[in-house]
């Protein structure tokens, strides 16, 4: 693909990390704007109030309230577009390890603190 | 060979699955009351949900993705989120129902009030989720579920009155109860088209990773599979019509509807009765489940797939955990299951616009689905079918409230 539509082809896109596993989706682009040179895409954005965002200003409030209950690190992760290595029709690669971003900082917890302790959450593959 | 056994398994899955507590308790209150003359609302539907199973096979075998996944894809959250949150109620409302329906089976044959085995019907849910992987689930339920075809047995035995039978696939209007035919048409229509079917579909064809190989077969299944599943509610209504309605039985409630196969089985239809909805009910409540765990996990973006073990996709699985628990807490606190399924199913329809218009838009989507994508005739079938949506979606409430029983 050589030309790129941000609304099409990359907001809202299902992200995968560099072992294909699903870590969330562009909830939000970043461009970097400068005098005399064109808008330049920096970086992309993750994060449920990332989406509260583009909703309503005041759903964005209150998951900045509810935050004080989250276990996820950052509220906004924040991918630098550097770290694009393939964009297809189905999802956007990144060069990055996806279980060790914020994007799985729940998955994690809940992993550890809800799956294990129930009946056959232990056991390996 | 292999494609060949597939569309064997895939028709197998489509007809046991096909069935569930929305078929049974609209065909029974359709045969109970009007005797045939409510079939052609089956046979609209039935031809409805083929082109609509189709489709989604097609889209997911096509591009690789599920439809909720395609929709927050191609049409953005923002376009989603309403329809999103309103789907995640229907699904609960009719695992609710489903629920019902195997904790009123329980009932049947140990005399235990249902709203006990709501819990205990939930956790066997869960455990099935929880242990076994897709194909298990999606064979084993489905085989199960071949035994509904006792009705289309029990509709034989009757030898109904086949000009009477015929003649109800053509609409008419009522003699009475005009409010109650049409809230019955629409719940018939709304439990034939439940929205859960088209994601738990795509998302399967995706977890089955199908590519475009099997076009073909997905036509198969969902033309052949969605015919004789719907010939199993089929059965059920002119079972309905032969044994309920001569005695004037209306099926105000299930205690009712579990007569319907003594007639044609004498010591086994009581038992039968209670065995086929038991199992068609597990068979629905785990895709509504699973379908409702697809749609949440794909909107995020978050990992899923029922092959992975639950520390591999934790929050794919503790929604639908979550989800189970949640509509298991309808049934417990004692609300009727019939009342439940009749007034899901009216949801159903009610909310099937929010279904429709994303196919019309994807199925044209030439970037994704290249020459797979629809042609001017399934092009008009989705224009119709969303018309017919959006009247639904109109009338079905007002007529829940005219015409509920």
């Amino acid at each position: 693909m050589h030309e790129l539509d941000l609304a099409r082809d990359v907001m809202d896109k299902q992200l995968i990390d560099r072992d294909c596993t699903e870590m969330g989706r562009v909830d939000g682009v970043l461009l970097e704007l400068s005098d005399g040179s064109p808008p330049r895409v920096d970086s992309f954005e993750l994060g449920f109030v990332v989406l509260a965002e583009r909703l309503h200003p005041r759903l964005l409030a209150l998951l900045e309230w509810l935050r004080r209950w989250s276990v996820r690190k950052t509220a906004r992760q924040v991918v630098q577009w550097s770290a694009v290595e393939e964009v297809t029709e189905r999802y956007i690669k990144l060069s990055i390890d996806a279980t060790e971003t914020p994007a799985f900082d729940w998955e994690k917890w809940l992993g550890m603190h809800v799956v294990e302790h129930l009946p056959g959450g232990k056991e390996e593959e | 060979m292999k494609k060949a056994l597939q569309l064997a398994l895939g028709i197998l899955t489509a007809v046991g699955g096909f069935f569930d507590v929305g078929n049974l308790a609209t065909s029974a209150q359709a045969g109970a009351r009007f005797r045939f003359q409510l079939i052609w609302s089956l046979l609209f539907a039935t031809i409805l949900v083929i082109f609509l199973v189709e489709m989604s096979g097609r889209f997911a075998a096509v591009s690789g993705k599920a439809l909720p996944s395609a929709i927050r894809d191609h049409l953005g959250f923002s376009f989603w989120l309403g329809p999103f949150v309103i789907l995640t109620l229907v699904h609960l409302l009719v695992l609710g129902a489903e629920i019902g329906g195997i904790s009123f089976a329980l009932q049947l044959v140990t005399g235990i009030g249902f709203q006990w085995w709501a819990f205990p019907v939930a956790i066997v849910i869960w455990l099935f989720l929880w242990r076994a992987t897709f194909s298990a689930i999606e064979n084993s339920t489905s085989l199960l579920g071949l035994i509904t075809l006792c009705f289309v047995v029990a509709a034989v035995v009757h030898h109904p009155p086949l000009h009477q039978v015929a003649a109800g696939a053509r609409p008419t209007l009522p003699s009475h109860d005009g409010a109650t035919y049409w809230f019955i048409a629409v719940s018939i229509i709304g439990s034939v088209i439940a929205p859960y079917l088209f994601y738990f579909y795509s998302s399967g064809a995706v977890e089955d990773k199908w590519d475009k190989s099997y076009v073909a077969v997905n036509r198969g299944i969902s033309v052949i599979g969605m015919t004789f599943g719907s010939a199993i509610a089929l059965g059920a209504l002119v079972v309905a019509a032969m044994v309920l309605a001569p005695r004037g039985i209306h099926v105000s409630d299930y205690n009712q509807a579990a007569a319907m196969l003594t007639d044609a089985f004498p010591f086994w239809g009581f038992v039968l009765f209670a065995a086929s909805m038991g199992i068609a009910c597990l068979g629905a409540a785990l895709e509504v489940a699973l379908s409702l765990a697809y749609a949440t996990s794909q909107t995020f973006g978050w990992n899923w797939g029922e092959d992975l073990h639950p520390r591999e996709d934790a929050r794919f699985s503790l929604t639908y955990t979550v989800a189970i628990f949640l509509s298991a807490l309808i049934i417990a606190a004692g609300i009727d299951p019939l009342k439940l399924t009749l007034f899901t199913m009216v949801i159903n329809a009610a909310v099937l616009p929010f279904v429709t218009i994303p196919f019309l838009l994807l199925m044209n989507d030439r970037r994704l689905l290249g020459t797979n994508c629809n042609g001017w005739f399934s092009n008009a079938i989705v224009v119709m079918i969303v018309i017919v949506s959006f009247v639904l979606a109109i009338v079905s409430i007002p007529l829940a409230f005219i015409g509920g029983t």
